[in-house]
């Protein structure tokens, strides 16, 4: 019991999962000792969330926002490798580092120059999204950049590589697992941008939009429920992009193991 | 004295300079001639030895080309100043591609040697087997250990095909067994080829001086900034270079007690 507020102690699994069970249902006995009128309680929440898991309205909705940010992703992180790549030179650096600092930029001022750019409601929530994820995803990368062990460059250096093929290898095959560790980390700000940007055009549907209606009448039992549908979403996205990168990049997973 | 003769300067350090804020390095100036022994693949195993923080590193990476020095240059291949890819380095942590398996790291380095065109996985297999690295091939550099990184550094570097080859503190790190076999390694790769020559950066006095054919004590002198070159002590003419238990020796013992008096 000491171990469990002992700094860098080391508690087993088992310990562990028992810990977050154990936390996870006091959180619910407060929520559900402090629901009380317009609050709903656990148990209303859960029965909501499993009359929209069954529903039909749940799933086009998340069809059409898994959609529309996968697509976002996409192309996010296209312009941000396009761009990270390049920052190596000098020339694109500038670009780069600006992109960087657009992280402070509000797009709510910005969603009228978009509306006059874009053809429809569909390429205006794309890219508006883009244009939200990508200085965060280059944010990541050029971290990663930055970070890289110099002994990486000595290396190719010494096997006799130029600059061009020292780029390929240390930055473009060196760090590919790289790529997915920043999406899975970044998935998460999409994700959240989802629900803002669907609140723009609404004739599509999607998550977002569900969520706006819930909240629009303060139905508050299911703006929960449909907020758990987009965390546990999230958790699984986060899953699953954490398993495509040890399957496609096996290094990655890798400590220093002895070799028997 | 074991027969030998020193031919052709094969490699030169002349008037090499480094300055940052102080002067690190200053007049260094050696060369490292082919010796030829008859009846053998004679190599050469130099050591420069110095104590920590005196620029041994510096050198080390100045002569390998990864730096370029304030004043001087390295001349090998008669007369061509160094550049990177020209020597084969082995840094101190044994670092390889993370990402690349055993087998991937060696080919990146077996397509960079023009000899080994067309033959570039059979000669990894023969270096492979060679190494006692068969098995290893399509791990990754996280599953192997120190000394098996360490085989696998000195095969990228044999396989790209220099006749250079400079190490890092080669043994700093290594318990008993290991540095033994690292011995024998470098002592296997210096009799490789007659050209092969093998240049150890380290500050373990008794390991480097017991495999090498030449000493160069790095330090620095009275009234002066910047390391130099103290002395150049040749081992074949103190009759200590490639004899074997010569650790145990008066003689080899009282040129160790000369060194650290000199660092």
């Amino acid at each position: 019991m000491k171990k469990l507020i002992q700094p860098f102690a080391t508690i087993k699994r088992q310990t562990f999962m028992l810990l977050v069970a154990g936390q996870v249902l006091t959180t619910l006995v407060v929520w559900h000792g402090l629901s009380a009128g317009l609050i709903p309680g656990p148990a209303k929440v859960a029965a909501a969330f499993f009359q929209l898991l069954g529903s039909r309205l749940l799933l086009d909705n998340i069809l059409v926002s898994l959609l529309l940010t996968l697509k976002a992703m996409l192309f996010s992180i296209l312009i941000t490798l396009g761009f990270t790549y390049l920052s190596v030179l000098p020339f694109f650096k500038s670009v780069a580092l600006f992109i960087v600092k657009c992280r402070y930029l509000t797009l709510t001022g910005l969603i009228f120059i978009f509306t006059l750019l874009t053809r429809d409601g569909s390429e205006l929530k794309l890219s508006l999204l883009v244009f939200g994820i990508v200085p965060f995803f280059v944010t990541s990368f050029l971290s990663v950049i930055v970070q890289i062990d110099p002994q990486e460059y000595d290396l190719c250096k010494t096997l006799g590589y130029n600059n061009w093929q020292t780029l390929y290898e240390v930055i473009i095959v060196g760090k590919a697992d790289q790529v997915f560790e920043i999406l899975r980390q970044n998935f998460a700000i999409s994700w959240l941008m989802i629900t803002m940007v669907e609140g723009l055009s609404m004739s599509e549907g999607g998550i977002g939009t569900l969520l706006i209606k819930y909240n629009k009448y303060n139905d508050l039992t299911n703006v929960l429920a449909l907020q758990l549908v987009i965390f546990l979403i999230g958790l699984c996205f986060d899953y699953l992009l954490g398993t495509i990168r040890h399957w496609l990049f096996p290094y990655s997973k890798l400590k220093t193991v002895k070799a028997t | 004295m074991t027969a030998h003769t020193k031919a052709e300067i094969i490699l030169e350090v002349k008037d090499v300079q480094l300055t940052y804020e102080r002067p690190v390095l200053r007049d260094i100036n050696f060369c490292i001639r082919n010796i030829v022994r008859p009846g053998f693949s004679q190599g050469q195993v130099v050591t420069l030895i110095g104590r920590s923080g005196i620029g041994k590193t510096q050198l080390f990476r100045i002569m390998s080309g990864l730096q370029t020095p304030t004043a001087g240059q390295v001349l090998i291949h008669g007369n061509q100043p160094v550049k990177a890819g020209d020597m084969g380095v082995i840094f101190q942590n044994y670092y390889l591609f993370e990402w690349r398996t055993v087998y991937q790291s060696l080919l990146l380095a077996a397509k960079k040697n023009k000899h080994l065109f067309g033959v570039e996985k059979q000669t990894i297999e023969q270096y492979a087997e060679q190494f006692q690295l068969s098995g290893h091939l399509h791990l990754y550099p996280q599953q192997l250990s120190g000394g098996q990184r360490q085989r696998v550094s000195i095969m990228q570097q044999l396989l790209k095909g220099s006749n250079f080859i400079l190490l890092d503190e080669p043994f700093s790190g290594l318990d008993v067994c290991m540095l033994d076999k690292a011995v024998e390694l470098i002592l296997q790769v210096s009799l490789s080829d007659e050209l092969k020559t093998l240049i150890i950066v380290s500050h373990d006095i008794e390991t480097s001086v017991a495999i090498s054919d030449t000493v160069f004590i790095l330090g620095t002198e009275p009234g002066k900034a910047g390391a130099t070159i103290k002395k150049e002590i040749d081992l074949i003419e103190r009759d200590l270079a490639w004899q074997k238990g010569i650790k145990q020796e008066k003689r080899f013992l009282e040129t160790i007690e000369e060194i650290k008096g000199c660092l």
